[in-house]
């Protein structure tokens, strides 16, 4: 390895400019198709008021203390009795939470259009950069690295005798895919980069669930010792008087 | 509701702006940010920037946004040309979006045309049923037009799903205050509490409240309410302290002559009425006078 590789013009000219080019192109473009695609989804009664519910039972559960006991008794029987407590679900739906999520086609619709917009574009570049461009090198960065590199900047040639600042074209391919974020919310606006790293780590948990997380805050009112904190009040109030008046 | 600190630089931008010094179009972002009601500053300068063809293009897709915010503040200073002319633009832009069909609404309403605002914002309904804006508005409309009763139906309706909306909470708790159901006022107050538990102005208006209800548990409570507003703006609010003095009279006045022990912190009190003193002494001796005879009267002071 005494002697640099020479890399001819013609790959950089053929192949690292248009492979980025490429990926911005698509990168813009899928954000477009996935604009027009979207669904303006009405967001249901049901899941709204799930929504807010929950906010309110966090206020009564931090604020509990601020209001006499008998008020919160009563709105702690309003949330969670087993009759019609707004944080109760009966047993048989909370099983079908899961269930009814995926029976939903609508939100099923939305989700597989998330992820083709997603897949397909990823599959044919990727197929399309394989197929054209594997297996050589096409480019070189300016600094030397260790070792550990070469899994991400070789992808794709078996050579261990090459020096790993070379850059392999599949692997320039990977870095273009993972590291165009900032350009794109240079190019789309901020929150419109959604990258690809993202979105997978979206697919793993979509939706939340509603009645488990009601569950928690029922439990959590149900446990709440109420303590009225205003008689204190009256003293600290002598205080900060005595203070003024000092 | 608006810092102190955010609306002291909301102040500043308007006086640069007023004078000259630019930065209109920050100034009005600020103004939706913060949403302050400054219709007569936000019609002036977002006038200045919509009729300047050059300054409209550089918002780029703002434009649209700023076209709202000058209808909505045309429509507060009764210019109905304006507004008009400014929605028109927005509703050849967007044709068939519930927003701009919610400002023909509004314009309706400004006109005073309320059978067809109440149509438009029906069908608006029926296409986004849970539209919180609009479903304001016909509240708010129904408390325009003296509907009390109506605008109190649609206020349940709407707390019904949108519980966690302190500002409805308020609207419906001032509702029954004017329509002296203050059992019902007093569960909204308790609501904004627990929403804002620091909220002096909550703890002092649900104190009012339970005061207006009257009864000696009632007044008990209403005195600890009082006495936690005192504690949360440091004994500077009068009107806080007037209460507790009123409050602390009035339980006496019931347990008068009944069990002695659980008569509580006379301390208070009399700390109430000194601060009281001193405050108009400070502030206002022509009162002065007046405020102890009071006082006097209560038994507070001797």
């Amino acid at each position: 390895m005494a002697e640099d590789l020479v890399l001819d013009t013609a790959i950089r000219d053929w192949v690292l400019i248009p492979l980025s080019v490429v990926m911005v192109l698509i990168g813009v473009l899928r954000y477009f198709v996935s604009k027009l695609m979207r669904s303006s989804q009405l967001p249901d009664a049901k899941a709204l008021k799930e929504g807010q519910v929950i906010i309110r039972a966090r206020n009564l559960k931090s604020g509990a203390n601020f209001i006499p006991s008998k008020s919160f008794r009563a709105r702690r029987v309003y949330f969670t009795n087993e009759e019609n407590g707004l944080l109760y679900v009966p047993k048989d739906q909370a099983q079908n939470a899961q269930a009814q999520m995926f029976s939903d086609p609508n939100m099923a619709m939305d989700m597989m259009k998330k992820n083709l917009s997603m897949l397909i574009p990823q599959s044919l570049t990727f197929a399309w950069v394989n197929f054209f461009f594997s297996g050589f090198v096409a480019a070189k960065i300016p600094f030397p690295l260790t070792q550990r590199f070469r899994a991400m900047l070789q992808n794709g040639i078996d050579l261990s005798t090459v020096d790993v600042s070379y850059v392999s074209s599949r692997s320039w391919y990977f870095l273009n895919l993972f590291g165009l974020r900032g350009l794109f919310s240079l190019i789309l606006g901020e929150e419109n980069a959604m990258d690809d790293t993202q979105r997978m780590m979206q697919m793993g948990g979509f939706g939340f669930d509603a009645a488990r997380s009601l569950a928690v805050e029922k439990d959590s009112l149900d446990i709440i010792q109420h303590d009225w904190a205003l008689p204190k009040m009256e003293q600290r109030a002598e205080e900060v008087l005595r203070k003024l008046l000092r | 509701m608006v810092g102190a600190a955010e609306e002291a630089q909301l102040n500043r931008l308007e006086t640069q702006v007023d004078n000259g010094g630019g930065g209109a179009w920050e100034y009005l972002c600020h103004v939706r940010k913060l949403k302050a009601r400054r219709p007569d500053k936000v019609l002036k300068h977002g006038l200045s920037i919509l009729n300047n063809a050059k300054a409209r293009s550089n918002l780029g897709a703002e434009e649209w946004t700023l076209y709202e915010q000058v209808a909505i503040a045309a429509m507060d200073c009764q210019r109905l040309d304006i507004a008009k002319d400014c929605i028109s633009v927005l509703s050849k832009k967007f044709p068939g979006s519930t927003r701009v069909g919610r400002l023909e609404g509004m314009l309706f309403e400004a006109s005073g045309a309320w059978a067809d605002a109440e149509r438009a914002y029906e069908r608006l309904l029926q296409d986004s049923p849970h539209d919180q804006v609009i479903q304001k508005r016909k509240i708010a409309m129904a408390k325009a037009l003296g509907n009390i009763a109506a605008a109190v139906e649609y206020l349940n309706k709407y707390l019904e799903i949108f519980m966690a909306d302190q500002d409805a909470w308020r609207e419906l708790a001032e509702i029954y205050v004017s329509l002296q159901m203050y059992k019902q006022a007093a569960f909204c107050y308790e609501e904004l509490i627990l929403c804002q538990p620091t909220d002096p102005l909550y703890h002092l208006a649900y104190a009012e409240v339970l005061y207006t209800m009257g009864g000696l548990e009632n007044l008990q409570t209403a005195k600890k309410y009082y006495a936690s507003a005192i504690n949360f703006t440091g004994g500077k609010n009068t009107r806080a302290l007037y209460g507790l003095c009123l409050c602390s009279s009035a339980i006496n006045q019931i347990t008068k002559g009944r069990n002695k022990e659980d008569k509580e912190s006379p301390d208070l009190q009399s700390l109430v009425a000194e601060a009281l003193v001193k405050d108009y002494k400070k502030k206002a001796p022509a009162k002065l006078p007046l405020v102890t005879n009071t006082l006097k009267s209560m038994k507070l002071i001797s």
